[in-house]
């Protein structure tokens, strides 16, 4: 549709080589990946084979039976109870992240203003959080909560102060040109522009949030996949301690790489083609 | 049919430096355009082009003189095409010619897209077209609001010459469908004479240099000698307004 | 539209010199300084446990300066400030190191990438915490502990910015050395050291704030001495000044280490390049935070 190439008959044959490559690769990136898993696997287990007993580091299969275990029991009202907590810290921290971002990005005074708080709440340690949640809520579903709120919350505000800045100035020269209330403009050229910086901002701090939050659940929280693994660290069970662990590590990468992913490709499907300007 | 009454208009922008002089955009402009007439608006860098358009618009407010656009007895309404197309680029096609209307005129926005050859480009998203389809869309977004005054703003500079040779097809195409009232700013002389009905042409600072008028019928073909004629006779004229440093 | 005529207008006054200054950045960043403790102070009287910034600078001229606090002996505060240090340093130094090597491996050899990539993606999304504890399980409480986890932590931070230094070496670059038959050795100097020096910088400016990080959590939970052990300290003893003093001041060392030397020290190595690329990429790498 864009480029209009006149197609040849050898155009075809190399449409057709290259259609060939491009399967061979994508084959050979999931062998790749599937060797480094087996590898990780590999030095595991001869790992802990040298280091001999249990306590130190668990075999795979007896990770495996502990991950079992696991399942067997209450697995899914922990995992259900850390995601709730964390989800809900976000939504706090978009909801409080943005408007304060607005305000940053469009007017100087507050940009400057604001800017020393929200970078020193960037770096304050997440322990720090933990901990004046547990003190400020003792055990109970806000201290993650408001923990992960506070964290993520300096990388949305900044994120969408760099989005209102960059707005572009010509589509609302057009829109005033052609009268549309302010309103309008909001609606249809703010906010579209600004929802890729949001995304952004959510997307950085998602790590960090999990982290933060599966923290505080350390200290003050009586569920979820924190409170699991202190209570077994507690208990020296080393290979439930793993476990636990590799549940966690397993939950963050596959929803960072399918549902996060896959949600920016439907919101931002008009960005695809944008390459072509 | 607009009537556009510019009296002795000026625009002073502020210093862009500290200590420095102010700008003088636009210095002494007093011009009236009346009737459904083609009008070009020429001049080099810095004439105030621009700061006129955006002054009509009401993108910017004038320093001082009046300006006064009006369709009979009311405020005209305006279409606008810029040089880049600026359309919404998470919006399809379809979506931007909704945007600057206020009813949910669909079967208007298409018949404007299928008068630059559009139709099927509704669902489109402007990342997908090319340049000059973006600044197609971008012209019959600004016709099929069907306004009373027409603003264009060096439509065609960004484009090539061959793309641009073909935007004007569509575009003396529709004009003399509708028949609107159009002011359009070029640097390019030849383009103007193509165009136009009357030619202003601004200097340096902001002021009017001369007014000319082009009597030929719409609408007109590059390639028509008398076409060209006049423009070899228009650009003559420039060169001994403006002399180059290069003979002739 | 119709306007009607309008005059030249003047500009508006200047503002006054003291609101032109409390405009500005810096008067801008003062006042939020003053306004959030000024909010501080307002919490205090809200919250009963929360301790106000009287009481916290109190105590911290106290535990620094060595004197006592009502009974309860301070801690040396310079000892607990070095042993931390020390830590963190031979902590940081392992990392670094395993992560210079491992990254020059994985960036250099496609089949390395392969290999290793996973492994150190779960070793970057482990919390820090999880190190704490696990490096207490196999060391109990020693310095061992804190040592190890700033390492564990410090190193796939470093791996993957070093990865991407060597890669973003392109071959373009690499083929016109061939061309022009350079040495070996002015090949290194000139074009792998200068073009991986930024990237191996900004791992290690990432290793030491995650490090930092890292070291408070483990002396929190298994320490007996240091910055973390001193903070818990206080919080079990339910001291919430000496708490929130020894968090500023563990805040305090990593901000001004890291915007007063370590961001100077970046933008020198990274002269070269588009600032505006250079900041998108070192987001992207902080995505997955401390």
């Amino acid at each position: 549709m864009t480029n209009i190439v006149a197609e040849s008959v050898s155009e075809g044959q190399n449409q057709a080589h290259a259609l060939r490559t491009a399967a061979g690769f994508r084959r050979r990136r999931y062998l790749a990946v599937l060797l480094g898993w087996l590898f990780f696997l590999a030095v595991w287990w001869i790992l802990s084979a040298v280091l001999g007993s249990e306590a130190r580091l668990p075999s795979p299969p007896r990770v495996v039976q502990e991950i079992r275990t696991i399942f067997e029991g209450d697995f899914w009202t922990q995992f259900w109870a850390s995601v709730i907590r964390v989800l809900a810290g976000f939504f706090a921290a978009v909801v409080i992240g943005t408007p304060v971002g607005f305000l940053m990005g469009r007017s100087k005074y507050w940009g400057n203003f604001l800017q020393a708080p929200v970078v020193v709440a960037g770096a304050i340690p997440g322990l720090t959080y933990a901990v004046m949640a547990f003190v400020v809520f003792g055990i109970s579903f806000w201290g993650p909560v408001l923990a992960v709120g506070l964290i993520a919350m300096p990388y949305v505000a900044i994120n969408v102060a760099e989005g209102v800045r960059g707005v572009d100035r010509r589509l609302i020269d057009m829109s005033t040109a052609y009268g549309r209330t302010e309103s309008q403009v909001f609606r249809h050229v703010v906010v579209p522009s600004v929802l890729p910086f949001i995304f952004a901002g959510v997307r950085l701090s998602f790590s960090l949030a999990w982290k933060v939050g599966t923290l505080t659940e350390v200290f003050g929280s009586s569920k979820g996949i924190g409170f699991q693994i202190r209570r077994n660290y507690q208990l020296f069970n080393m290979p439930a301690v793993i476990a636990w662990v590799l549940l966690f590590v397993a939950f963050m990468l596959l929803l960072e790489r399918f549902v996060l992913v896959r949600i920016e490709r439907r919101l931002f499907r008009w960005r695809q083609w944008e390459r072509n300007q | 049919m607009a009537r556009v009454d510019i009296q002795r208009l000026s625009k002073i922008f502020p210093p862009p430096q500290k200590g420095g002089d102010p700008v003088t955009a636009i210095g002494d402009i007093s011009l009236e355009v009346d009737g459904n007439v083609f009008v070009s608006i020429v001049g080099p860098s810095g004439c105030g082009k621009s700061t006129l358009l955006n002054i009509l618009s009401g993108v910017e407010n004038p320093t001082g003189g009046t300006v006064s656009v009006t369709e009979g007895a009311r405020p005209a309404h305006l279409g606008y095409v810029f040089q880049d197309a600026r359309l919404l680029p998470w919006r399809t096609v379809m979506q931007n010619m909704l945007y600057v209307r206020d009813d949910d005129g669909d079967e208007k926005a298409a018949r404007y897209l299928e008068m630059v050859g559009l139709s099927h480009t509704h669902d489109m998203f402007p990342g997908q077209l090319s340049g000059g389809m973006q600044q197609r869309v971008g012209i019959a977004r600004a016709f099929s609001v069907e306004p009373d005054l027409l603003l264009m703003d060096e439509p065609f500079s960004h484009l090539d010459a061959i793309t641009a040779r073909s935007l004007r097809d569509h575009l003396q195409e529709l004009w003399t469908a509708t028949r609107k009232t159009v002011l359009f700013v070029t640097h390019d002389v030849v383009e103007a004479v193509q165009l136009s009905d009357r030619i202003i042409v601004l200097a340096p600072g902001g002021r009017i240099f001369d007014d000319i008028a082009i009597d030929l019928p719409h609408p007109r073909r590059a390639a028509d000698p008398k076409v060209a004629t006049q423009q070899a006779e228009i650009l003559g004229r420039f060169e001994e307004m403006h002399p180059t440093s290069a003979p002739a | 539209m119709t306007s009607a005529p309008v005059t030249l207008q003047e500009s508006p006054p200047s503002p006054g010199p003291i609101r032109q200054w409390l405009i500005s950045p810096i008067g801008a960043q003062l006042t939020a300084i003053v306004v959030f403790v000024g909010l501080w102070q307002l919490l205090t009287l809200i919250a009963e446990r929360v301790p106000g910034p009287a009481e916290v600078a109190n105590f911290l001229y106290v535990e620094i300066t060595g004197g006592s606090h009502g009974g309860i002996v301070t801690g040396e505060f310079w000892e607990h400030f070095a042993i931390t240090l020390r830590r963190f340093s031979a902590g940081l130094f392992i990392g670094f190191t395993a992560g210079l090597l491992i990254g020059v491996v994985i960036g250099s050899y496609g089949m390395a990438r392969a290999l290793l990539n996973d492994t150190v993606l779960v070793l970057l999304t482990m919390p820090a915490f999880v190190w704490a504890f696990l490096t207490t399980m196999w060391f109990g409480i020693s310095w061992r502990a804190p040592v190890l986890t700033v390492a564990f932590v410090a190193f796939p931070f470093v791996a993957i910015n070093v990865a991407q230094g060597v890669r973003a070496i392109t071959p373009d670059l690499r083929n016109m050395s061939a061309a022009f038959e350079v040495s070996r050795w002015k090949q290194f100097r000139h074009l792998i050291l200068p073009a991986v020096a930024g990237y191996i910088f900004a791992g290690l400016r990432f290793a030491i704030i995650v490090g930092w990080n890292a070291i408070l959590l483990s002396e929190w939970f298994s320490g007996q001495a240091g910055v973390g052990f001193r903070t818990r300290y206080w919080f079990d003893a339910n001291r919430y000044r000496g708490f929130v003093g020894w968090v500023i001041v563990f805040i305090f060392f990593i901000v001004v280490l890291d915007r007063v030397v370590l961001n100077r020290l970046q933008t020198r190595a990274f002269r070269w390049r588009d600032p505006i690329e250079v900041e998108v990429e070192l987001a992207q790498q902080e995505q997955v935070g401390v």
